[in-house]
């Protein structure tokens, strides 16, 4: 039992930061992502000896992003909205008229544009914007083939341009 | 290459996803339209504007607390520092729970100089208990600690394997005890680290002599112009024993 949880440990709790941004960034609010990190790190336990060796990162995420995904779904009627219910409805924009006036307004426009991306575009930002993962691991964690991960990560970024006043949306 | 063959593989440029060829590709095609060039050019300062804005959440210690307590723990010392960075050391240190220290120190003969460098030492321990200080050479082979000091100091501590007697050798580091270079070798008794501090100091032999501190305990003695301190929260007599075998007594 020691033995088991320790590897565990030592192999998941060096992902507990990423895992919570990640979470954070889905659910959007810190209760929330707080419930999915413990419930995240639970599942991996428990189902820590399906996990043979490879990116213990990447496991975790995917984990991560999965529970985060449910909860979505489950929780549609409180104020977070669930993936399905976004796809098709524009994200909810709120135009701010001092765009620009100081770094720290400009830091939350970025902040918030992100944040109003559908949950897919979403994702693919903060793994790849935040978190650093190349497009293997982003695939791995989202579980869809690599040239989805950039033609996604190709529409969140237009979209972000167009958001924060960059550039005209290009078809990816 | 045209435009639209060209839209996803701006991104994947950026990203550093291209292999030469490709890179090279999009790179000519960049140089001959103004159009994508002035969107990869946006791409380029939207991820720079995304990465200097920092917007990484970190989460707040009570959810380290909540996680600690969701698992059965076995660093359950006085120094709960349940930071991911804790956890990291213990990858380093392989399951740390007590950490004896050896150095030998001058300045350790007139009495106040003693107690002042024991709580030096004390403070030292206790910092190396903190993430990522416990050793600069991690090592369970003392012929890879041993050398290690070489060329860093001017002396050579002793580094005995005491494995048998259940004190593992974890490693050593280097400290600046009262000033002076110290040899700070590390060893694990079960779940307590032990330190001992090893530094030159003019003087005659003495007998150690245990003191406590805070359910610390602090052994010196002199040996050999060497000055030695061990200090662990072990029991006093498993340190006693430690100092007996290190002094080859």
């Amino acid at each position: 039992m020691d033995t088991k949880v320790r590897s565990f440990e030592l192999t998941m709790w060096p992902h507990m930061r990423a895992a919570y941004n990640l979470a954070r960034w889905l659910v959007r609010n810190d209760q929330d992502a707080e419930d999915i990190v413990q419930d995240s790190f639970l599942k991996a336990y428990k189902a820590q000896e399906s996990f043979r060796g490879g990116d213990s990162r990447v496991w975790m995420l995917s984990i991560v992003r999965n529970t985060a995904l449910d909860f979505l779904r489950r929780y549609k009627s409180r104020s977070v909205v669930s993936l399905e219910d976004q796809i098709h409805e524009p994200a909810d924009h709120t135009p701010n008229p001092e765009r620009g006036l100081l770094e720290s307004t400009r830091r939350k426009q970025v902040r918030e544009a992100i944040s109003h991306l559908e949950p897919e575009f979403r994702e693919v930002i903060v793994l790849r914007e935040i978190e650093g993962l190349s497009y293997k691991e982003i695939a791995s964690v989202l579980s869809i083939p690599m040239g989805t991960v950039m033609s996604r990560l190709s529409r969140a970024r237009n979209l972000l341009l167009v958001e924060l006043g960059g550039a005209k949306e290009v078809s990816a | 290459m045209n435009c639209r063959e060209a839209g996803p593989l701006l991104h994947a440029r950026l990203d550093n996803e291209l292999d030469m060829a490709g890179s090279a590709n999009i790179d000519l095609h960049l140089a001959e339209c103004r159009a994508c060039a002035a969107q990869y050019a946006a791409l380029e300062s939207l991820h720079e504007e995304i990465v200097a804005a920092d917007l990484g959440y970190a989460p707040g210690t009570a959810l380290e607390r909540k996680l600690a307590a969701q698992f059965p723990q076995e660093h359950k010392s006085k120094f709960r520092f349940w930071s991911w960075n804790w956890l990291n050391a213990s990858v380093m240190a392989a399951a740390l729970a007590v950490a004896v220290l050896v150095v030998a120190i001058p300045m350790l003969r007139n009495g106040n100089g003693a107690d002042a460098v024991g709580a030096e030492i004390l403070d030292n321990h206790l910092r190396a208990l903190q993430p990522m200080h416990q050793v600069d050479v991690l090592s369970t082979d003392q012929h890879t600690v041993k050398p290690w000091f070489q060329g860093k100091i001017n002396f050579s501590p002793p580094v005995p394997d005491l494995t048998k007697e259940d004190f593992l050798l974890l490693g050593g580091r280097l400290e600046v005890i009262h000033r002076q270079p110290a040899a700070a070798i590390v060893y694990r008794r079960r779940q307590h680290i032990v330190s001992l501090y090893v530094s030159p100091s003019v003087g005659a032999d003495s007998k150690p002599e245990l003191r406590d501190s805070g359910g610390y305990h602090l052994l010196h003695w002199m040996q050999n112009n060497m000055s030695y301190w061990a200090v662990s929260d072990v029991d006093p007599s498993d340190l006693r024993t430690f100092g007996d075998l290190v002094r080859g007594k």
